[in-house]
């Protein structure tokens, strides 16, 4: 079976009576199924979207007017809480833990007749640009099973490219839900930090966690964007901006202003993908749009501020994992200092652990100001240069990443490697903006690479409209 | 006896739990005595991906009390994060405000038992959340925790160093025990640890200006531990400095079992609390109209009610200090506004009629079943001298308690309490008592006048208490006068 190209597809065949829900749940089930090598899900609800489908086929026989959502199957990461289910942040912390609420995202995506086909893999508590850091085994990449699928959304990004799933639901801390989208070939949009209520959302670090949606199309990004974003008294670092409604203004297609990043030497970007970057700047040249060269003086500053301030919001938002109330508890421990020494000892992996340590130290009193205190400088000054980018340009280009996908194993001794992979990401979560990864060019004809689009603050129209241009070939 | 060569210095941090509806972060119910975890969600518990929410009347009565203090309030302020790992603390931190509290300086006026007015500088108050409560006694081999505590607000009151004994301890805390309680924004019990505070002692010897080192003693929650922990605290470092060592900066926990101080951590191991800015709650920004009408609301405070007791209405300090214990009682006098002349009857009727009722039905006075006119009807007939004190009380006030719809007169006419003060009805009653007792007569008039009263006694009893006390006594020296 061909499933249709987008949601709007979908939905118009579901309406039309040439496709069932059944079918279209069915048809997903049996792609996961099928790329059960991928270790892409760690749980599959079979029977319960089934179940649901088969309700919403009956509701529209009927002439029940369905949800906005229907018809679209999702993946959520492991991140997000789903009620009476469990989630464990890929964690053996949280190991046969059960969330007792939804998170917002995920409870209005439902209400709008979404079905959650399973929860996916992802690297521990979000941490990590591979997904190898997952308790739960690495997700490879459906391009090619010998690379990672980036991370720490890396299963959500394959679970889309793979078909197993018309969209899924991921989190993007620094670049989380983009990178893998860039490694796997699909669209990633972390939106403006406040847009999509965080409650139910497992913290790894609060100030830059948001959550953010792997799609095949701009068009399914923006129709998911539309239910899930908005205020919610849950989360009161939520914005209160209204969502405009988004699918009209794909449309839009008035020529912008693009600032684009002028790379530099240091920066060791792929030629594979410096080549595609200049291509795309003459595509959206060709199609009206003025195009800039911008410095960003402060990058190399970014991934340092970046790790510094996530780490220490990291080891604070751990702490609640003592063994004490759920999750993981140590078989034996004399008293309580041990019991907690033994059970994080145990529930954490490696990378976890150094966050946790990294974390502490910039947060103890000796250290505080010559690294957390700096950090947060840097974080005033991106925000401020990028209010001022903003004076005259109305979005900034950038690639996703420096390199494509990279194979299994390469990074996991260098984790320093691995931080720097974030340095065109991280931008986006230190200033609190919206960022889009469009796929756009292959390494090699094979390999997916993934372009950005960085905008000031609730721009996702403006993302979403230029991402649909460059690859709108449908509705 | 040589003076103690040492002044001491206490700084005082006062948690005052807040009685709001729910608690600090989240919905979960605040009533105490609830069961154990029978008040805990996911929030409480700490369980992955619940955010925290601010409660609207935890900043209320942060601004109320900082108001009531004469402090700043801080239109924009913020929360942080401080962390240390303890089983009744479930997110491994606590919320509270280190870098931008919610109300800086203000003074808290007390008063010592001799009357004398001080006034304590406060640095700062600041909002937090409670932990849960650790019970280590009850099972031999566990240690049992109940969350209902955990998230709990509260508000920290931090004094500057401005205390110079225990007494002076004593009262503080019973300052700030009844401006919380006159606030409305918290039941300041102490036995339920809604009021609590943290001691930070020095001495230093007399006449000098630096401070010594200090050292905190956590978490007392009754007067008698403070005052027991104060004066083991100054032995114990007053013996140190004459041995000519040094006081060591400790935290300190007190042991009510012994009544000694001992050392929760010491130096070596500080415990560094990482604070950081709390990123999952934006920072507070208070609109100014807002907090001037928080201003505007302000009920008279009790130490204003305690002067005006005495300079309006001409009540002793005794008086004064019982009737604005409770807001609810000033109020209650100051509602009936009583006429010169009935100020001391009306607080005698509130300390010994009102407030045991109030005790004892657990109501405000508001809710005594006397109306207004009731009560000023009934304080008129005393002092009109139409009925007496002590009738009025016994015999008037239990019926009309029982016939709230009775007016005090008509009733004292009904049932013959009003007074007399007619000759015609008094001598008769005089002269029998007399003819009643003339072995008593012949001893008074042997000097023994003592005997005055015996006679009162017997002759109000005759007249049911009806005969003006004034008019009798005359009488009855008159008739004394004369030959038997």
């Amino acid at each position: 079976m061909t499933v249709p190209p987008d949601l709007p597809a979908i939905q118009a065949a579901l309406r039309g009576g040439n496709l069932h829900c059944r079918q279209l749940v069915e048809h997903y089930l049996e792609q996961a199924e099928r790329n059960r090598a991928l270790n892409i899900y760690l749980e599959v609800f079979r029977e319960e979207a089934l179940a649901k489908a088969s309700e919403s086929d009956a509701r529209l026989a009927k002439g029940e007017e369905p949800g906005r959502l229907f018809g679209c199957v999702l993946s959520i990461k492991d991140v997000l809480c789903y009620a009476g289910h469990r989630v464990s942040a890929g964690s053996r912390m949280l190991e046969g833990f059960e969330s007792q609420f939804s998170a917002t995202a995920v409870e209005r995506a439902l209400a709008e007749d979404a079905i959650i086909l399973g929860r996916v893999n992802c690297d521990e508590f979000a941490m990590g640009s591979t997904n190898e850091h997952s308790a739960f085994g690495p997700t490879r990449n459906p391009v090619d099973p010998e690379r990672v699928p980036g991370g720490s959304s890396g299963a959500s990004a394959a679970a889309v490219a793979a078909g197993t799933c018309l969209a899924s639901l991921g989190s993007d801390t620094g670049g989380s839900v983009r990178q893998p989208a860039a490694f796997c070939g699909v669209f990633g949009l972390k939106p403006t930090y406040g847009r999509i209520s965080r409650h139910g959302l497992i913290a790894y670090a609060s100030s830059f966690d948001q959550i953010g949606i792997l799609s095949r199309t701009a068009t399914d990004a923006a129709l998911l964007l539309q239910v899930i974003a908005g205020p919610d008294p849950y989360d009161s670092t939520v914005s209160l901006e209204p969502v405009p409604e988004l699918e009209p203004l794909l449309r839009d297609d008035s020529p912008r202003r693009i600032a684009w990043l002028a790379l530099g030497e240091g920066q060791g970007v792929d030629p594979a993908i410096a080549e595609a970057y200049s291509n795309l700047q003459g595509e959206l040249e060709k199609r009206g749009h003025r195009l800039e060269p911008v410095q960003i003086p402060l990058l190399n500053y970014l991934v340092p501020a970046y790790y510094v301030m996530a780490t220490a919001e990291a080891s604070s938002n751990l702490a609640r994992y003592d063994g004490l109330r759920y999750g993981h508890r140590t078989a034996r421990a004399g008293d309580v200092g041990e019991l907690y020494r033994k059970s994080r000892t145990e529930g954490f992996g490696a990378e976890v652990k150094r966050r946790i340590m990294l974390g502490t130290f910039v947060l103890s009193a000796s250290y505080y100001d010559a690294y957390y205190r700096k950090a947060q400088q840097v974080r005033r000054l991106i925000k401020r240069e990028l209010d001022r980018l903003w004076e005259n340009c109305d979005l900034l280009l950038l690639p996703t990443t420096p390199s494509p996908a990279w194979p299994l194993g390469q990074m996991t001794d260098d984790p320093v490697g691995m931080y720097l992979a974030d340095q065109f990401t991280v931008m986006a979560n230190m200033a609190g903006l919206p960022a889009i990864s469009i796929p756009f060019g292959y390494k090699d004809g094979k390999l997916p690479l993934g372009m950005q689009l960085l905008g000031p603050a609730f721009a996702e129209p403006a993302l979403l409209a230029l991402a649909h241009q460059l690859t709108g070939k449908s509705s | 006896m040589t003076p103690f060569p040492y002044e001491i210095v206490i700084g005082l941090e006062v948690h005052v739990q807040l009685h709001t509806r729910t608690k600090a972060f989240c919905g979960d119910d605040t009533a105490f005595g609830a069961p154990p975890n029978t008040q805990v969600s996911a929030v409480s518990l700490a369980h992955p991906g619940t955010l925290p929410r601010p409660n609207a009347a935890q900043v209320a009565g942060a601004v109320r009390l900082g108001l009531a203090l004469g402090g700043r309030i801080k239109l924009y302020h913020s929360f942080d994060r401080k962390h240390y790992f303890y089983p009744d603390l479930p997110k491994g931190y606590q919320i509270t405000q280190e870098a931008q509290p919610v109300v800086t300086g203000g003074v808290l006026p007390i008063r010592m038992k001799e009357g004398e007015l001080r006034h304590i500088a406060i640095h700062h108050i600041h909002m937090e959340e409670d932990a849960g409560k650790s019970m280590h006694d009850l099972l031999p081999e566990a240690s049992l925790i109940d969350l209902n505590r955990a998230g709990l607000p509260l508000l920290e009151v931090v004094t500057e160093p401005d205390l110079r004994s225990a007494e002076e301890v004593d009262a503080l805390m019973s300052s700030m025990r009844r401006l919380v309680r006159w606030l409305d924004i918290s039941d300041g019990n102490m036995e339920q640890g809604s009021l609590r505070c943290d001691l930070n002692i020095s001495l230093r010897p007399r006449g000098d200006t630096a401070f010594g080192e200090r050292c905190e003693v956590k978490n007392l929650n009754s007067m008698r531990y403070a005052r027991q922990a104060i004066a083991f605290e100054v032995e114990r470092q007053r013996s140190i400095l004459e041995s000519g060592a040094q006081v060591q900066r400790q935290t300190l926990q007190f042991d009510p079992a012994t009544g000694t101080t001992q050392p929760m951590r010491s130096k070596e191991s500080a415990t560094d609390y990482r604070y950081f800015p709390e990123p999952d709650l934006p920072p507070i920004r208070l609109e100014s109209d807002w907090v001037e009408r928080q201003r505007q609301a302000l009920p008279e405070l009790p130490e204003q009610a305690y002067e005006r007791l005495q300079a309006s209405f001409g009540l002793s300090a005794y008086d004064a200090n019982l009737l604005s214990e409770e807001r609810e009682t000033a109020e209650y006098f100051f509602a009936l506004s009583p006429e010169p002349g009935l100020a001391k009857p009306l607080a005698n009727l509130l300390i010994n009629q009102v407030l045991p009722w109030c005790r004892s039905e657990g109501k405000p006075p508001a809710a005594y079943p006397l109306s207004a006119g009731q009560i000023t009807g009934l304080l008129q007939l005393i002092g009109q001298g139409r009925v007496s004190h002590s009738t009025a009380m016994q015999r008037l006030l239990p019926v009309l308690l029982d016939d709230p719809e009775k007016q005090p007169d008509e009733l004292a006419r009904q049932l013959g309490l009003l007074q007399t003060s007619s000759e015609a009805d008094i001598l008769p009653v005089v002269r029998a008592v007399l003819a009643d007792h003339p072995d008593k007569v012949a001893i008074y008039q042997k000097g023994k006048t003592g005997l005055l009263g015996f006679f009162m006694g017997e002759v109000m009893k005759r007249t049911g208490g009806k005969a003006d006390p004034k008019r009798a006594k005359q009488l009855l020296r008159g008739e004394l006068a004369r030959p038997h």
